[in-house]
């Protein structure tokens, strides 16, 4: 029951982390919150978790449940990449603002001379 | 057809490390009349001074970001300058600024907002096999995923007109920028036209060349980028 709890507590955390990257990566979030679902079921009704093992040929329910905590993290994995390509991007605006106002000021200097 | 004044045209290049060669491909651009716009993309080497003494306008990236990123630097910088016509060239001397012309003339004559110059329709000096192989699986690739009727889907040698360079905004800052430029030309529905060009392959620019893995990561970023907003 205990380590139940402690799993209900960390896949609800993922689910909120989900709901905040879905305005940002809605098909990341959609994964999250999908498998974040399915980690629940599987928590509290372990014997689906076997049901489904023995159907796609995994063989045993806790080793599902071990699966699904390693897409889970994938998907986190992807999610982190993702935002530093949005943090690049907004390093790439801030360079070239940079660049430009300089080239600019170079440029008006020139033709003042 | 009258070609565009000459001040009307703008030539940009990204350039990162290209000390050895950046001086003649612009003395070589320079040579057709055009304004040449050189951005420097945090080059580790003497780039910048030597674009700078061979007449052309710099601008300086504080780090490197990426060709697709300085591109679209010059293109900002060129907008902002009131450029009718822009051109984007390669800095590693693969290309003929000979070539410009007909890209200018093609852009007037068929009333396009964009010229792409193909080397497939053109010529090409020295292309070893492989690269010809990667080339055209790139080409079928592209017309798969844009729609677009083309023969030469990675030539930096392209002219545009302003409101064809208006309609870009590059986020892909390396490599994949080039099929980036193609799907924003599909999506804004502006007309384009392919010219042909000769491309140069020297020792140099073959060492600064995509390979396959490079094409792996292109595919990558493609996919990546449809992930977030």
């Amino acid at each position: 029951m205990i380590a139940q709890l402690l799993l209900t507590a960390m896949l609800f955390a993922i689910l909120l982390y989900a709901s905040m990257t879905y305005r940002q990566a809605p098909i990341i979030g959609f994964l999250t919150v999908a498998s974040a679902f399915g980690g629940l079921v599987f928590v509290w009704f372990p014997s689906y978790a076997t049901r489904l093992a023995m159907l796609v040929g995994i063989g045993r329910g806790v080793d599902l449940i071990l699966y699904t905590w390693v897409i889970i993290s994938l998907i986190m994995l992807l999610n982190l990449h993702l935002k530093l390509r949005a943090q690049m991007e907004l390093i790439t605006l801030l360079a070239r603002k940079i660049a430009i106002a300089d080239a600019t000021r170079t440029l008006k200097a020139g033709n003042e001379l | 057809m009258a070609l565009p004044a000459t001040s009307d045209v703008w030539v940009v290049m990204g350039a990162y490390n290209e000390a050895k060669v950046i001086a003649d491909v612009v003395a070589d651009v320079k040579s057709t009349g055009h304004r040449v716009v050189v951005v420097d993309d945090g080059s580790r080497d003497d780039t910048a001074q030597r674009a700078q003494a061979a007449d052309a306008i710099v601008i300086k990236h504080p780090i490197n970001l990426g060709q697709g990123a300085a591109l679209q630097t010059a293109i900002d910088f060129v907008l902002a300058q009131g450029a009718d016509f822009i051109v984007t060239f390669d800095a590693d001397g693969q290309h003929r600024a000979a070539d410009i012309a007909a890209l200018l003339a093609a852009l007037k004559s068929r009333k396009a907002d964009f010229a792409l110059g193909s080397r497939f329709l053109g010529s090409t000096v020295n292309m070893p096999p492989q690269r010809r192989l990667l080339l055209t699986a790139a080409v079928w690739f592209t017309r798969l995923t844009t729609g677009l009727r083309i023969s030469d889907s990675h030539n930096g040698l392209r002219a545009m007109t302003r409101r064809g360079a208006s309609a870009i905004h590059l986020r892909q800052n390396r490599m994949a920028h080039a099929s980036e430029i193609l799907h924003q030309i599909a999506a804004s529905d502006l007309a384009y036209v392919e010219t042909p060009v000769t491309i140069h392959y020297s020792a140099y620019s073959m060492a600064k060349g995509q390979t396959l893995f490079d094409a792996l990561l292109i595919i990558l970023d493609l996919f990546a980028r449809r992930l977030h907003r």
